[in-house]
């Protein structure tokens, strides 16, 4: 696929290292030569310094031939410009940043007028995925697929401390789950039979909902359900703005602690019911002051990594139950979660799921990147045409960081052993490493000679 | 550091030469020569070392700079070192020190040589001789790019420490590609050439010697008296011209496919390279005629070839140049510091450095005047950062340091006058292959002695890899983690 990125940013970036993995053509624009410099570095691409508005450089970038084309530089405007001149010289597909709330009402007009196909919002993406998480009230992250049949849980060795010390066969696991990745100091594991579980790994197990209860309440790791009633934000950006608009709809109470007096004011006006407190979040006596212990979840999005972490370890010391915090660099994710925070979340991460999601099109219900962006858990539609369908899973030859989680069949949960048989239709929870993302692609399309692809991306990832 | 990675390119790299090794194998097969043995044996060799190295099971696949270096460096060195075994196992060259001297000056474009009658040797042999030229001019890493397909990301860092310039361009978003692009023009052009030849009357096996030896700027011949001993014009007009191309930026042919004529003429590197071909040209021509040809079309044919010749580093020659008049010789001698364009066969100091230089030159005039003036020094109207004209000067400088002291070297293990040294030296160092005095026209490097053999041939790979590629191996931090 021919892709063009406008935009060597945090975003840009993500998205062209996705990208990259699979056999794309990627030409990345950017008015820095510095940032250029770093990015070819690392990544097989083609540079262009110029702006990606101007025609000469469009065309340059050769974006009537390009299938996908990406605008995410820092101005929004820009990125419609862009992305409308992307169209008209020929661009099969293409995708504008937008984040501005103030075009929120105006986006499917964009859509329409621009020809944009696809407009990405990261802080709007991040304030749903966090409602989402808030209003379902677990308290650890849990995953659903196929309406809730199957789950996904992130567990802490630590906290089921019977598990350590023990390898997977010695468990004695409800029937209907397996663990499919064990996160043991920033490293991803696949595990099997004899690798032993360690105090500090964090494990993702994928089941049936009842297995996963059953294991639950087996070792003594019960998934609480608590509403979320009152809730503290910090910080009053623009993924404030969206995510105390997501809670004000489902009646959440909601304070938010705001620096700028002029962006209080902007909030005040724009979120009726929310109350707007101008204070500096870091400040423990206005958090004290403003009742944070007695809060059900406090949600740090400043945009200031250390800010975030700083309010974060504050309130969980204070007490407040479920402490999110929003951190744009991707490798402070894990130290986060080490240091007890409920939950770290990276809008580029999750922005550039998204993406990706929209750019394969066709067949995949849904997709959460887990492990900070180093895997992905999906429920994907298997197609008639599609190469792992009709025979045992164990003659697939599947790649070690592929894993068939789940098959939906009418209605039905099966966890496939190695005999199951996958029919066309059916739907699939698979676990897929990043690294074998294009494999489990070309899978689930299975137009090409999939044998002859498996065989040659297994044999290139030893 | 990513061993691993190292080793298994490397390895691959062996597995290439021997598929390298065919065609001559082949040749000495057909005509039954008693080389195939040595080219039997070294093909043994290569399978023996290239196999388990190919085989080496790597953790990850990333290549930083680090790494890019060292597998071009040890790459070019492993590659020469078994490229000689043909020459040594056969027994036609039966130092090794001169086999490797013979092997490096072939793959590195240079195309000196030990062997004083060519036309003695056997054809499976000769044919191996003149196919390292041509291995080496695109690139011997660059050519495995373009047929193996998983190099990935870090194929990048290679790509630079191989590719002649102070700058590496890319023409489609991923090297794999671009490396197919430059491959095919390299193949495009040498079939040309052969087909031209074949039609002026050479052999097909001429053809495709003279092909290889014009193409890969070797300048490898299977005459004694190279290309003068085609008593005919066509062929060389006819190399003349193919030497210019060979000499240009391949990525300019790319732009004249798509159709982008006025992007690859308005090229000024192109065009610099040839208003130094003109202006070389003209003035040889004119201090050749009267004196040498009576005839001025003789005069400024032999003018046009000779320092086409010099300049893109080939040294195939028609004449006894040193038969010429001192400035005409002059100017020869000077067209060795020149070289070809960036991205193309040719070796020597490139004609974009010259560019720059004269650019900055003009600048630090200007800045006399006007001391607070903010110029930038642009070349097809982009302005090029001050980290690469820092590494242009620093690159001119050092390449003057290693003349010179390269030349004293060689003076102090031979006793010999300074031109023939200082040429030698600079013919090595360039890439070129012939000079003046001992090793001009005719001479073969024989009578070096193995010291002065081993001088030469690692210049040789300094200049072939840009300088910098080696001598950042060489420093102690390099290996340190």
């Amino acid at each position: 696929m021919d892709i063009i990125i406008v935009g060597a940013g945090k975003l840009g970036l993500r998205l062209a290292e996705l990208f990259s993995q699979d056999q794309n053509n990627l030409t990345i624009i950017d008015i820095s030569q510095e940032r250029l410099e770093n990015v070819s570095s690392y990544l097989d691409v083609l540079t262009i310094l110029g702006n990606g508005v101007q025609l000469k450089i469009l065309k340059q970038a050769q974006a009537g031939r390009a299938e996908l084309f990406i605008a995410a530089t820092s101005s929004d405007e820009v990125n419609v410009l862009a992305c409308s001149l992307a169209k008209q010289l020929g661009s099969k597909r293409v995708i504008a940043r937008i984040r501005n709330p103030d075009y929120g009402e105006q986006i499917d007009l964009f859509r329409d007028h621009f020809n944009i196909d696809y407009i990405a919002n990261p802080e709007l993406e991040m304030a749903k995925e966090i409602a989402r998480n808030l209003l379902k009230g677990y308290s650890i992250h849990l995953e659903t697929f196929a309406h809730g049949k199957v789950t996904m849980v992130e567990f802490r060795v630590n906290d089921l401390a019977v598990l350590a010390d023990k390898s997977l066969s010695q468990l004695d696991l409800p029937k209907g789950l397996l663990i499919a990745a064990i996160l043991r100091d920033n490293q991803t594991i696949i595990p099997h039979g004899r690798t032993k579980l360690l105090l500090g790994d964090v494990i993702y197990v994928i089941g049936k909902r009842e297995s996963i209860n059953e294991f639950s309440q087996v070792y003594n790791a019960p998934i609480q359900k608590t509403p979320v009633r009152n809730v503290m934000i910090i910080g009053g950006g623009r993924a404030s703005y969206y995510l105390a608009q997501k809670l004000l709809m489902n009646h959440v109470q909601v304070k938010i602690i705001e620096k700028n007096e002029e962006r209080c004011l902007y909030l005040a006006e724009n979120l009726k019911g929310a109350l707007i407190i101008h204070g500096d979040g870091t400040d423990r006596e206005l958090l004290m002051e403003e009742n944070a212990e007695e809060m059900d979840a406090l949600i740090s999005v400043t945009g200031m990594d250390e800010e975030n972490l700083m309010i974060a370890l504050l309130s969980k010391k204070i007490g407040v139950p479920k402490v999110i915090a929003k951190i744009s660099r991707s490798n402070y994710i894990p130290i986060l979660e080490q240091l007890g925070i409920d939950l770290a979340i990276n809008p580029v991460n999750i922005i550039a799921g998204e993406v990706r999601r929209f750019a394969q099109g066709g067949n995949i219900v849904s997709l959460s990147l887990i492990l900070q962006g180093e895997a992905e858990v999906l429920e994907a539609i298997v197609p008639d045409e599609s190469q792992i369908v009709g025979k045992p899973l164990s003659k697939l030859n599947l790649p070690e960081g592929i894993i068939i989680g789940a098959i939906v069949r009418e209605g039905s949960v099966i966890i496939p052993d190695g005999s199951s048989v996958i029919a066309p239709d059916d739907r699939i929870i698979v676990f897929c490493l990043q690294s074998e993302q294009t494999t489990l692609e070309k899978l689930l399309q299975g137009k090409r000679g999939f044998f002859y692809e498996l065989w040659h991306n297994h044999k290139d990832s030893r | 550091m990513n061993y691993g990675i190292i080793i298994k390119i490397l390895g691959n790299l062996l597995l290439f030469q021997i598929a390298a090794l065919l065609p001559s194998l082949g040749i000495a097969l057909y005509l039954g020569e008693p080389e195939l043995q040595a080219f039997l044996y070294t093909i043994g060799i290569l399978v023996l070392f290239g196999v388990p190295l190919s085989l080496k099971k790597t953790k990850s696949k990333r290549i930083q700079a680090k790494e890019g270096l060292t597998i071009v460096t040890l790459g070019w060195v492993l590659v020469a070192f078994f490229a000689a075994f043909p020459f040594y196992l056969s027994g036609v060259i039966p130092s090794f020190t001169n086999a490797l001297f013979e092997s490096v000056s072939g793959l590195t474009t240079t195309g000196a040589s030990v062997i004083d009658n060519v036309e003695a040797l056997s054809k499976g042999l000769l044919f191996w001789r003149s196919f390292l030229p041509w291995l080496g001019g695109m690139g011997i890493i660059v050519l495995t790019l373009a047929i193996s397909p998983t190099l990935g990301v870090g194929g990048y860092q290679i790509y630079k420490a191989e590719t002649p310039g102070p700058t590496a361009g890319k023409l489609s978003p991923r090297l794999h590609d671009t490396a197919k692009i430059l491959f095919l023009v390299y193949l495009l052009i040498t079939l040309a050439l052969t087909v031209f030849l074949y039609f002026g009357g050479l052999s097909l096996f001429e053809s495709l010697i003279h092909a290889f030896g014009t193409i890969g700027t070797g300048g490898l011949s299977t005459k004694n008296a190279s290309i003068g001993a085609f008593n005919n014009h066509f062929i060389p007009w006819v190399i003349s011209i193919f030497m210019i191309a060979a000499g240009v930026n391949f990525s300019l042919y790319y732009l004249m496919y798509q159709r982008k004529w006025r992007d690859a003429f308005s090229n000024s590197e192109f065009r610099l390279y040839l208003v130094v071909i003109a202006i070389g040209t003209i003035l040889i021509t004119l201090n050749l005629y009267g004196n040498i040809y009576q005839s001025l079309s003789e005069s400024f044919r032999q003018a046009f070839f000779q320092v086409s010749s010099f300049i893109t580093t080939t040294a195939y020659r028609t004449v006894d140049y040193e038969s010429w008049p001192r400035f005409s010789q002059g100017i020869l001698l000077f067209l060795l510091f020149i070289g070809g364009s960036s991205g193309s066969a040719a070796g020597s100091i490139k004609v974009i450095r010259h560019l720059v230089l004269l650019k900055l030159i003009k600048r630090e005039i200007s800045k006399i005047l006007h001391p607070r003036a903010f110029i930038p020094i642009k070349v097809d109207g982009k302005s090029i950062p001050s980290s690469v004209e820092t590494n242009i000067v620093g690159f001119f400088f050092l390449y003057l340091v290693l003349f010179a002291s390269g030349s004293l070297l060689i003076m102090l293990f031979e006793n010999i006058d300074f031109i023939s040294a200082s040429t030698a030296v600079a013919a090595s160092l360039g890439n070129v292959g012939a000079g003046f005095g001992l090793v001009g026209p005719g001479h073969s490097f024989d009578f070096f002695t193995a010291e002065s053999k081993m001088i030469l041939a690692f210049l040789m790979l300094l200049g072939r890899l840009e300088l910098f590629t080696i001598f950042v191996l060489l420093t102690p931090d390099f290996w340190r983690n």
